[in-house]
């Protein structure tokens, strides 16, 4: 069996990060890929500036293999059902259109750590001064022990299953999915990530181009059928936007953990088992979640070098760390934040002042009806409850967090 | 030999390109995939070096050991190194060399140089950004190099070793009845260390920064040769390794001016101004009203500027002449002050507390017995640096820190004030003024001394008390980005711009200056191996 002092599940940005800061420290690290790697990761790639910033400070400036086509995003256009578009340009210039399969296989190995990919978590065994890691590599069973289990390994995380086995069940999922279309004609300009406040859409509804193809994509509640959705969002462009295009040529879609950042309900473990990205529930408004990733990832590493020569509990140094990232993140779905202050990396606020009055009316009035389309999760009152909380304790309250 | 230089030098520029981050937004515009204006408008930048990739390191590590140079490898031995005083910063070097003599540091240099291995070079390690981290590659420990060689009590000078902590080094002039000029406040920082970054003293108003100092030192720079340097000897080499961060050469032996030791004259004033304690030490460096001074703060409202003399003629000059001057209280007055401020305002009481508590705790530390005899205070190092540690220090040293001409500086303090307030409860601020050396203008180039300084430079340190506190390193990052920020908008500088915050220095010196400079470096160390994550 081979012994370590950190066990990584999962090698996306997470897992990166946190692998950056244990192996810089010193610990023998080793990373667990479930798939063979490069590996393939659905996700639109926008990254935003400050996970740029992270991965240029950390991991030095992106090759272009590690870029899709456009290379970059300018920044997010919102529409409207009442046919208001709104374009807002990133705070710091255009940031990268990142491919997730290069991106996070050059991450992950330039952290330095050792990869085994291929091999599958399936549970553990926290004996209190180690853990102990079963998974399958190939098939094959294997066992690793562990000073500290990190759970990187994204929304449906088997980390997180090992440790709360009802936590699943407790949390409402979204499935999201997009198709990769030939493009006949598209006016929807490509320097711009677009997405649509449409309740009659999705809860989660986007489009733009990548590699010359246009891709469309939408998310719902489990349940729903995904190509009847897609069609009718297909239908939707080519009415009001006269996107005109080809069949499908590939789709693909993941369930998602969408909500734990909305509401302050982050998962980061117990014992030696510490829960980070998206698997913690980091994922920032409009589903940008690699920054988050990437930071909380960094913060699970420190908070792990730290404890250690502090000798101090990993739980309550990692909860302690991870304050910040929670503000960074659940600020941004804080109504009082976006009303009075500029938690998001493009200014909304202002580009809502710059329209003239009649057409902010509409965005309001359709921004109110496409929430309401979320009114099933009963959200609304752990939402007021964070925002109020917010500068009471300059914070949001840690008792929330499992 | 010949041959294997020619061939390094003609690798190094593939290597070159390879290996250099571009540190700063303008820089990495040029080679970004990205877009032109990609990051234009994300100024703020922290830098986490990628790790040395290890390659050539078995022919290295077999080179030095036909120099019969010690290479410890074990990971006890790398893992001392782990990280610096700030703590924020973290890397691993493949093995660790300790210092014994300028011919070893020659033949470990010229070995790195031909297989390209980076060189860390490490005094006290009190760095706070991670200057003195090795990210891969060799750590020097210099403080196998710490004696002091000869003592001249007629010239004033004293030769010494480059590894010695200055706290050796005056223990050893002590026996001669001798001080050092100026050293930092904290005990374990060594000579070289502090040649290369500055060096600030409760008495450098009036004595200069540490470096100013030196006369003469010996120096191994990157390719490997050993020189003398200093005014008249060298002299290029002797402004580019003082304050030059270690990218020039590794200090190995230093001539240093000294003085005779003197027990201090203590006052201390009050004020709950910050501007107004600023201005007031202000007038006593402009008129060399006193031999120490520095501004402590408990809070803004509660700040300190300690005042201190050599001899009992300076003493009673300052009384005659600018003790009346100053618009700070005596500790009763002060007492009176604060009581009417809380009388005032009730819901304040808390912060009271703290400011008694703190009163309580810190002010015996800076009177005890044994360091006070007849009233004077003795050793003044010790009785500094115990109290930094005690009160300041703790596994992370957080300590961004503003460096202006004397004009812009309560500004500076005032702007940087408002930032600790916002990110921490507690905090202290740290001002002292720097005396400047004329003559030494092209040492300062590219230092912590800002280009615009004119006989003084002014320097605050900004010190959040963490205490048992638990705050991630990007809560750290943010605050002191928005610090340096202060800087950059002021046209500033810092003691402690490189390491992490090396994004900073383009921005603060422009690309003229940084430009001539990494000429300079790509000169004088072709591989680019020494102190390689400092500065460029
Ligand atoms: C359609 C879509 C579009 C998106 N668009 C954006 C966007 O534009 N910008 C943005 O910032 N974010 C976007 N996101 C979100 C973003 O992709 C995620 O938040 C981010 O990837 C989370 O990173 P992570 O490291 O936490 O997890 P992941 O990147 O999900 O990595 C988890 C890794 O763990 C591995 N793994 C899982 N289970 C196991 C196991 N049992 N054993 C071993 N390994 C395992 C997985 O294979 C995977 O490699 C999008 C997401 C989706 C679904
Ligand atoms: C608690 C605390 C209090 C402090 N108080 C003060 C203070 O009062 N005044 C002040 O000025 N500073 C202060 N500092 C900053 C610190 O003292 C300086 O950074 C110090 O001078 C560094 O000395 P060092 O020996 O620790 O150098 P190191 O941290 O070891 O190295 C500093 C830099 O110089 C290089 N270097 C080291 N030795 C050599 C050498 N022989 N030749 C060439 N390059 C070398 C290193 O690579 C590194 O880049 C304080 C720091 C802390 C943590």
């Amino acid at each position: 069996m081979r012994t370590v002092d950190v066990i990584i599940v999962g090698a996306g940005l997470s897992a990166a990060a946190a692998a950056k800061r244990l192996v810089d420290a010193g610990l023998e690290t080793i990373v667990l890929e479930r798939q063979k790697l490069p590996r393939h990761k659905i996700c639109s790639g926008i990254l935003s500036p400050r996970g740029h910033r992270f991965l240029l400070e950390n991991f030095g400036p992106l090759p272009r293999e590690v870029l899709h086509d456009p290379v970059s995003c300018r920044g997010v256009t919102f529409h409207f059902p009442s046919m208001v578009s709104m374009p807002m340009d990133f705070f710091g210039g255009t940031t990268p259109h990142l491919h997730r399969k290069e991106a996070d296989y050059w991450a992950v190995k330039s952290s330095g750590a050792e990869i085994h990919d291929q091999t599958s978590f399936v549970g553990l065994q926290d004996n209190g001064d180690h853990v102990i890691v079963k998974a399958r590599r190939m098939g094959e069973p294997v066992e690793y022990r562990a000073r500290q289990v990190i759970g990187a390994d994204g929304p449906s995380s088997q980390v997180i299953r090992a440790i709360y086995p009802d936590y699943p069940q407790s949390i409402p999922w979204f499935f999201v999915g997009q198709k990769f279309h030939e493009i006949i004609e598209c006016p929807l300009d490509e320097q711009y990530f677009h997405f649509w406040f449409h309740p009659g859409l999705g809860h989660y509804t986007w489009s733009h181009a990548r590699d010359g193809r246009q891709i469309v994509g939408v998310g719902f509640k489990s349940g729903d059928n995904f190509a009847k959705k897609h069609a009718n969002v297909v239908n939707y462009l080519s009415d009001k936007h006269g996107v005109r295009l080809g069949e499908p040529l590939d789709d693909e879609g993941c369930a998602e953990n969408f909500g734990p950042s909305l509401i302050n309900r982050y998962v980061f473990g117990k014992g030696n088992v510490l829960i980070t990205g998206q698997a913690s529930g980091f994922l920032n408004m409009i589903g940008e979640g690699m920054s988050c990733a990437l930071h909380s990832g960094a913060i699970c590493g420190e908070a792990v070098v730290e404890a250690r020569l502090r000798n101090r509990p990993m739980q309550e140094m990692y909860r302690r760390m991870i304050a910040s990232e929670v503000r960074r993140t659940t600020d941004q779905w804080n109504p009082l934040k976006i009303a009075f202050d500029r938690p998001h990396e493009a200014d909304f606020p202002a580009a809502l002042m710059a329209m003239g009055w009649r057409d902010r009316a509409k965005v309001l009035r359709d921004l109110w009806s496409f929430i309401v389309l979320y009114k099933e999760f009963k959200w609304g009152r752990q939402i007021f409850r964070a925002a109020m909380q917010r500068p009471l304790i300059g914070g949001y309250s840690m008792k929330r967090w499992l | 030999m010949a041959k294997s230089i020619d061939t390094g030098t003609m690798i190094s520029e593939t290597f070159q390109r390879k290996v250099i981050e571009p540190s700063t937004p303008s820089a990495y515009s040029d080679s970004c995939h990205v877009g032109p204006d990609a990051l234009l408008g994300i100024k703020r930048q922290q830098t986490n070096p990628t790790r040395w990739n290890g390659q050539s390191w078995q022919e290295f590590a077999a080179a030095l050991r036909d120099h019969d140079i010690e290479l410890r490898e074990n990971i006890a031995a790398r893992g001392t190194f782990a990280t610096d005083a700030g703590g924020t910063a973290y890397g691993l070097p493949h093995g660790v060399v300790i210092a014994r003599s300028a011919a070893q540091v020659s033949a470990l240099l010229k070995a790195a140089q031909q297989f390209r291995v980076p060189v860390t070079v490490r005094g006290g390690g009190l760095t706070t950004e991670g200057e003195s981290v090795a990210f891969g590659g060799v750590l020097l420990d210099m403080t196998g190099m710490s004696q002091v060689l000869h003592v001249d009590t007629d010239a004033l000078t004293v030769r010494t070793e480059g590894g010695i902590f200055w706290h050796s080094l005056a223990e050893e002039l002590r026996r001669h009845g001798m001080d050092y000029l100026s050293a930092p406040l904290n005990l374990t920082s060594s000579v070289g260390g502090t040649l290369g970054v500055g060096g600030i003293d409760v008495n450098s108003p009036r004595l200069g920064c540490s470096a100013d100092q030196a006369l003469s030192v010996q120096v191994v720079t990157p390719r490997g040769n050993i020189v003398e340097c200093s005014d008249t000897q060298n002299a290029e080499l002797f402004q580019r390794v003082i304050l030059g961060y270690g990218q020039f050469g590794v200090i190995t032996e230093a001539t240093l001016k000294i003085r005779r030791y003197t027990p201090l004259r203590m006052h201390y004033f009050y004020y709950d101004s910050l501007r107004i304690a600023v201005e007031d030490m202000q007038l006593l460096n402009r008129n060399d009203a006193s031999d120490y001074s520095g501004i402590l703060t408990i809070m803004d409202c509660a700040v300190n500027l300690l005042v201190a003399f050599d001899s009992d003629e300076r003493e009673a000059a300052f009384r005659a002449n600018w003790q009346s001057h100053l618009r700070g209280h005596g500790e009763p007055g002060f007492a009176l002050c604060m009581l009417r401020r809380y009388v005032l305002r009730p819901w304040k009481l808390p912060e009271a507390w703290f400011l008694f508590q703190r009163k309580r705790e810190l002010f015996p530390e800076f009177r005890r017995s044994e360091y006070m005899r007849d009233g004077l205070m003795h050793d003044r190092t010790v009785v500094f640096s115990r109290a930094v540690w005690k009160f300041w220090g703790s596994k992370q040293m957080v300590i961004p820190d503003l460096a202006t001409s004397a004009e812009k500086f309560v500004e500076a303090v005032e702007r940087g004030n408002a930032v600790c307030r916002k990110y921490f409860p507690h905090y202290t601020l740290y001002c002292v003024g720097i005396k400047l050396r004329p003559e030494h203008k092209a040492h300062y180039e590219m230092s912590c001394i800002p280009p615009d300084a004119e006989g003084w430079a002014y320097g605050c340190e900004f010190e959040p008390m963490i205490g048992g506190q638990v705050y991630s390193r990007d809560y750290f990052q943010s605050f002191k980005n928005a610090i340096y920020d202060i800087g950059v908008d002021l046209g500033g500088s810092y003691y402690r711009f490189g390491g992490m915050m090396k994004g900073y220095i383009r921005r603060v010196f422009g690309d003229e200056v940084v430009d001539r400079h990494l000429a300079m470096k790509r000169e004088a160390d072709p591989a680019m191996i020494l102190n390689r994550d400092v500065i460029f």
